[in-house]
């Protein structure tokens, strides 16, 4: 899996952060900085998750790569 | 006459009967993609029903947030809630100012509000045990919480809250106060904040607010002098009025639904879903406060067409009862997984304040279930009164017992 955000879309709303701590943070302006663009198969599901949640459909996940 | 004129009128906000369940208007609404509501005002506005057109207008620039202009709707002849003409709120001018304040509400900044929160919560409810049963949860708790945590986040003076509750109050009043009282609450809220920026401007601190100052007094275009007062303003109202009656109202419900309760206290990891599920049930208001106006025509998904110039309302609670989304919308259910609701809205205008709201709400239900184990409505929950003709219309009274 691979992760992608975009920071010129994000409108600061959190989620990601909460669902999938350790894979999405926020820089001082609460825009979306991914930690692991390949994150480990366990947080695979969570991450899912957040990118459903995402209220600006910020976050892309490749699943094949 | 046009043959639109026939059809009975649907009017907006929906009627609460019962004060209990979700309104009935809701079942069946999303059969039409838009439909043309009256509001109290008289005037008329298009509301889009569907969960996939909601979440998608939200983020269109065809609808702007401007809603200064002669011919849109008006939700109350009364009230001019956000119609200012000196204020942009579309991008890109919003999304820089809007940008001002989002790194006060990151995640990593209301967690570290959360012990705030509770100590607020803590002090709130050792007031409540020393007091007479029953208590207006309203009063007592709700309201209280959420007005402290904002000020200390914007810096306003504890001393303040009890003035400045009341100018909010009788502000955000459509028809149940008198035009004169509305435009007396405007002018004391818009002297209040004015007084309040030039004491800051004068004795700055670490809050949002003499954050704000200092960035508009180092550059008059980024954020001028007016739209201080007036985001001030926004975050303030924004920040008190609808946590404290998802607050108050959400635990009316689950008090009412005495199960939901029990099943939350032997299982706590229930209670960020429970939450957010009392959340997608709006409980507490409508979505008059999403007032848009179509700049081009724009086809929704079923080919429905939203002519230029329409008033546009985007359905949070309908979207969020949308079946083809929720399964068994009408049903709260505390496990809910997939909940991705439309009330704190989508696109660049999400609400700013949603984590904030969440943790409060948090911090608040699993306070109130764990100090009072047994705590209950003094009265049957279908006779709660709803305060209706505000832009809240949660329960007004919520007298509790333990």
């Amino acid at each position: 899996m691979r992760v992608e955000a975009s920071n010129d879309t994000c409108a600061v709303g959190s989620l990601c952060v909460y669902r999938a701590p350790g894979v999405f943070d926020q820089d001082d302006d609460g825009h979306v900085l991914v930690l692991q663009p390949n994150p480990p198969a366990e947080m695979h599901e969570a991450i899912r998750w957040a990118a459903r949640s995402c209220p600006t459909k910020s976050i892309k996940v490749y699943e094949d790569e | 006459m046009s043959t639109e004129a026939v059809e009975t009128p649907i009017h907006y906000p929906f009627p609460w009967t019962p004060p209990m369940e979700i309104p009935g208007a809701l079942r069946g609404l999303r059969e039409k993609a838009v439909v043309t509501v009256t509001l109290p005002s008289g005037d008329k506005a298009l509301l889009v029903t569907r969960y996939n057109d909601v979440r998608s207008l939200f983020a269109d620039h065809r609808l702007s947030r401007n809603i200064a202009r002669p011919d849109i709707a008006r939700v109350s002849k009364d009230n001019d809630l956000f119609m200012d003409p000196k204020i942009d709120p579309d991008p890109p001018h919003h999304t820089k100012v809007r940008g001002l304040v989002t790194r006060a509400f990151t995640a990593r900044r209301v967690e570290a509000l959360r012990p705030v929160a509770w100590e607020i919560a803590n002090d709130l409810m050792d007031k409540m045990e020393a007091g007479e049963k029953p208590c207006n949860l309203n009063e007592a708790f709700a309201f209280p919480l959420p007005i402290r945590v904002i000020c200390k986040l914007l810096g306003v003076p504890a001393e303040d809250m009890p003035k400045f509750r009341a100018l909010v109050d009788g502000f955000l009043s459509i028809s149940k106060l008198p035009p004169e009282e509305v435009a007396a609450s405007r002018m004391g809220l818009w002297k209040y904040l004015d007084d309040l920026i030039q004491s800051k401007r004068r004795d700055p601190g670490e809050d949002l607010i003499s954050g704000l100052i200092q960035v508009s007094d180092e550059d008059n275009n980024r954020l001028n002098e007016h739209e201080l007062g007036f985001w001030t303003q926004g975050l303030l109202i924004a920040g008190y009025v609808t946590t404290a009656s998802q607050i108050g109202t959400g635990t009316a419900v689950l008090l009412h639904n005495r199960q939901m309760v029990k099943e939350i206290q032997a299982d706590w990891s229930l209670l960020p879903t429970a939450v957010e599920e009392l959340i997608r049930c709006q409980i507490m208001g409508s979505s008059v406060g999403t007032m848009r106006y179509a700049v081009e025509d724009i086809t929704l998904e079923d080919g429905s067409v939203i002519p230029t110039g329409s008033s546009v309302l985007l359905s949070e609670e309908s979207a969020n009862m949308d079946e083809t989304v929720f399964p068994e919308p009408f049903t709260i259910d505390i496990r809910r997984k997939e909940n991705h609701h439309m009330t704190f809205g989508a696109g660049l205008h999400y609400c700013v304040g949603a984590a904030l709201a969440r943790m409060e709400i948090q911090v608040a239900t699993e306070g109130l279930l764990r100090r009072f184990p047994d705590i209950r409505l003094a009265v049957p929950g279908e006779e709660l009164p709803r305060g209706l003709g505000g832009f809240m219309e949660g329960f007004t009274d919520i007298p509790v017992t333990w």
